[in-house]
């Protein structure tokens, strides 16, 4: 070979060379979830961070019990963007573990009917759309008023019953017992706007017979909320949170971390919260006793006593091309597996302290605040959430809830702006 | 060899800037180009459809009033960012080249912010604002004081300080190249001829700086522009929404409000705003640059 023809080559192999080179370092930024493909088996997304090691966990007890590998996945991103990714590169997850409202998104899009399996008849959460169950529930979850039972009992010096605090009157009563018993302020409130708007807020939508003509007046303008008896009644609960609020200063400012920290070391006694929030709460020095109650009202309704929640984090199988009928299958008996199995089931209920959707799950949730769901769910006393608000509900009314709360508008502003939001949303 | 043939001299450009060319076409071009398709659909951002609608995004970005106020906001936020960084730029690295004893140890010191990320930035000066400010305050007036992060003014003050604090020490160490730059014969020179420092500075050493001006004040703009992360960790566009800047509102749009044709819009007329100040800032700049 001429000394020529040697340094073409060469020239031409290094060329090559480097573009491969980096085509693969362009190629291979893709996130940190690696590639998707479990050989021989399925993946799933999971969109609990907190839960993502025992999952992982329960997916090598899976694989040592069945011999099908699983792979287990998570991303910090939000989920329908994360999920959009992985369909944009047609490289989906077998299994999605999204939100409730997902489901009416993805679900509908992707999502395979399950319809005809075991699960569909041990739980009354299953998502169904056109006659296709396309979300299975995860676990339940719920909101109301959070109770440190300990810090009430050291100041009034009896065991506290959440049942007795029926009315608004009740709850000021007992404020203004804690308050002269030393606990300055015995409230706290997040400034979370999911808090406020999706959580707080959405209950004068959620707390009513004929949710869905509710929506429908307000959005064409024939309702006005600043005249619905619900959203005054809530408003004037909020506006006695407000009142003992132990962070009044920093209404608008105050860290979540901050008053989950002092409700449960006892030093206030209630915060509008729900289940999720014990994660935090174990967190620091907690004293125990910490239940879950209904928001009080000045009037008892149809709903007082009862807290709100529903199915959270559902699963649904993809069934786009990407994924092939084998997988598809598995994660179905995965999915059974899941609800009959006691490693399953221990998983659900004493490893991550969930509340089980399925009434064969007998096994005690480890978790105080799970438990107190559970209760609430077992006697039927959950309201359903409403899974329709709009994508920017949060963002908007939790703004002005937040203004509201900060004291920079009226009742009537954050009412004025609530009917303007929905007339926006036609 | 012939090095004058097409053949050859393609093979050369191939292997040096082929790689490059290949890569940037593909993360830069090929993406912008994609993003460009994408406002003409209403994707949201997750559906396998993209119907095509034409200008009706660019009609909508135009009409969103809370996207124009977030750019107002941004501008604020930018002018004053851009000239106390630049002013704080450069009056430390006035500082770190005038011969104090240990400057390269305080050039490392103030460089050493912008090696943290803006993420890991926000949240260290949230927890100053909203815990160690507040019990220091609430300490010594007696009583609740408020947060700067819970009032819309003290937020934005808050984000306009961390950012200076962020890139005035990067930008100090290209002031830092700059006084370098200018030859100590030349000062020396003036001094001669009868200039005070300060007159020295101002006549003789600022004029032969003025690229590093150019290319400092050319940074701080385009980055304050797109502001993101410090804006999330730091103040995520709270109190009551009123610290929301145009690219929070961007990624809002398009990701948490699913009108992806639409924010990758908004985000198009961002960043012809951004190129627009840059560019002209640029050349206006250079005109007056002089050389020694």
């Amino acid at each position: 070979m001429k000394k020529s023809t040697v340094k073409k080559l060469l020239v031409v192999m290094l060329t090559f060379a480097m573009v491969f080179a980096m085509a693969a370092c362009g190629g291979g930024g893709g996130g940190d979830e690696g590639s998707t493909d479990a050989a021989g088996g399925f993946t799933i997304f999971n969109s609990k961070s907190e839960i993502q090691g025992a999952f992982e966990e329960l997916a090598k007890q899976y694989t040592e019990e069945t011999g099908v590998p699983v792979e287990v996945y998570m991303s910090q991103d939000t989920v329908a963007a994360h999920l959009a990714t992985k369909y944009a590169s047609k490289d989906p997850y077998t299994l999605n573990m999204v939100d409730p409202k997902d489901i009416y998104s993805l679900g509908v899009q992707y999502g395979l009917d399950m319809s005809g399996m075991d699960w569909i008849s041990d739980t009354t959460r299953a998502i169904e759309v056109d006659g296709k169950v396309l979300g299975y529930p995860t676990c339940v979850e719920g909101r109301g008023i959070i109770y440190n039972g300990t810090a009430i009992k050291n100041i009034t010096g009896k065991d506290f019953d959440p049942a007795s605090i029926k009315t608004l009157d009740d709850f000021t009563a007992i404020c203004e017992e804690l308050k002269k018993g030393g606990m300055e302020a015995p409230v706290g409130i997040l400034k979370d706007d999911w808090s406020l708007a999706a959580h707080y807020l959405a209950q004068a939508i959620e707390e009513r017979e004929d949710v869905d003509g509710y929506v429908a007046s307000l959005k064409a303008g024939e309702a006005k909320i600043i005249d619905d008896p619900k959203f005054n009644s809530l408003m004037d609960t909020f506006d006695v949170l407000m009142k003992y609020n132990a962070f009044a200063a920093n209404a608008s400012s105050v860290e979540r971390e901050q008053v989950e920290q002092m409700l449960s070391e006892g030093q206030i006694a209630f915060m509008f919260g729900g289940n999720w929030d014990f994660a935090l709460m174990k967190d620091f020095d907690y004293t125990g006793g910490a239940g879950m109650m209904a928001v009080p009202q000045k009037e008892e309704d149809a709903y007082t006593g009862k807290l709100l929640g529903g199915g959270s984090k559902y699963f649904y199988i993809d069934a786009s091309e990407g994924t092939t009928p084998e997988e598809q299958q598995m994660a179905k008996d995965f999915l059974e597996w899941l609800r009959t199995s006691e490693a399953g089931q221990t998983f659900i209920s004493d490893t991550c302290g969930m509340v089980s959707p399925f009434a064969s799950n007998t096994i005690p949730v480890n978790d105080d605040l799970g438990a107190a769901i559970k209760t609430y769910a077992d006697a039927d006393m959950l309201i359903p959430n409403y899974l329709y608000f709009p994508d920017d509900h949060i963002s908007v009314m939790g703004a002005k809830m937040q203004e509201y709360l900060g004291g920079k508008c009226t009742r009537e502003d954050l009412a004025a702006a609530y009917d303007a939001y929905w007339q926006a949303n036609k | 060899m012939n090095r004058n043939t097409f053949s050859y001299k393609l093979k050369q450009v191939l292997m040096f800037a082929g790689p490059g060319t290949i890569l940037f076409f593909c993360v830069v071009v090929v993406p912008f180009v994609y993003g460009l398709y994408l406002t003409f659909t209403s994707w949201d951002g997750v559906s396998p459809n993209k119907p095509f609608v034409g200008f009706e995004n660019y009609v909508a970005a135009f009409q969103d009033s809370a996207y124009w106020i977030a750019l107002g906001r941004t501008a604020i936020y930018s002018i004053f960012a851009v000239v106390f960084i630049n002013v704080l730029a450069f009056a430390l690295a006035y500082l770190v080249t005038s011969g104090v004893k240990g400057q390269n140890f305080f050039r490392a010191g103030f460089f050493v912010p912008n090696l943290i990320g803006g993420i890991v930035l926000g949240y260290i000066w949230k927890f100053v604002f909203n815990r160690a400010y507040v019990a220091l305050a609430s300490a010594i007036a007696g009583g609740q004081v408020a947060s700067p992060l819970s009032t819309t003014g003290g937020a934005m003050f808050c984000l306009i300080f961390v950012s200076v604090w962020q890139y005035a020490g990067y930008m100090m160490l290209i002031y830092v190249a700059g006084f370098m730059s200018v030859s100590d014969s030349l000062k020396e020179a003036a001094m001669i001829d009868g200039c005070t420092p300060s007159q020295a500075m101002r006549n003789v050493t600022i004029p032969l700086m003025r690229s590093s001006f150019v290319q400092c004040i050319f940074l701080s703009i385009t980055r304050c522009f797109v502001v993101y992360d410090v804006n999330l960790s730091l103040t995520k566009g709270e109190p009551f929404g009123t610290s929301v800047m145009a690219a929070m509102h961007v990624y809002n749009t398009a990701f948490t409000y699913k009108k992806y044709g639409l924010g990758q819009a908004e985000a198009l007329i961002l960043f012809l705003v951004c190129a627009i100040v840059g560019v002209t800032q640029v050349v206006i700049g250079k005109k007056g640059e002089v050389e020694a």
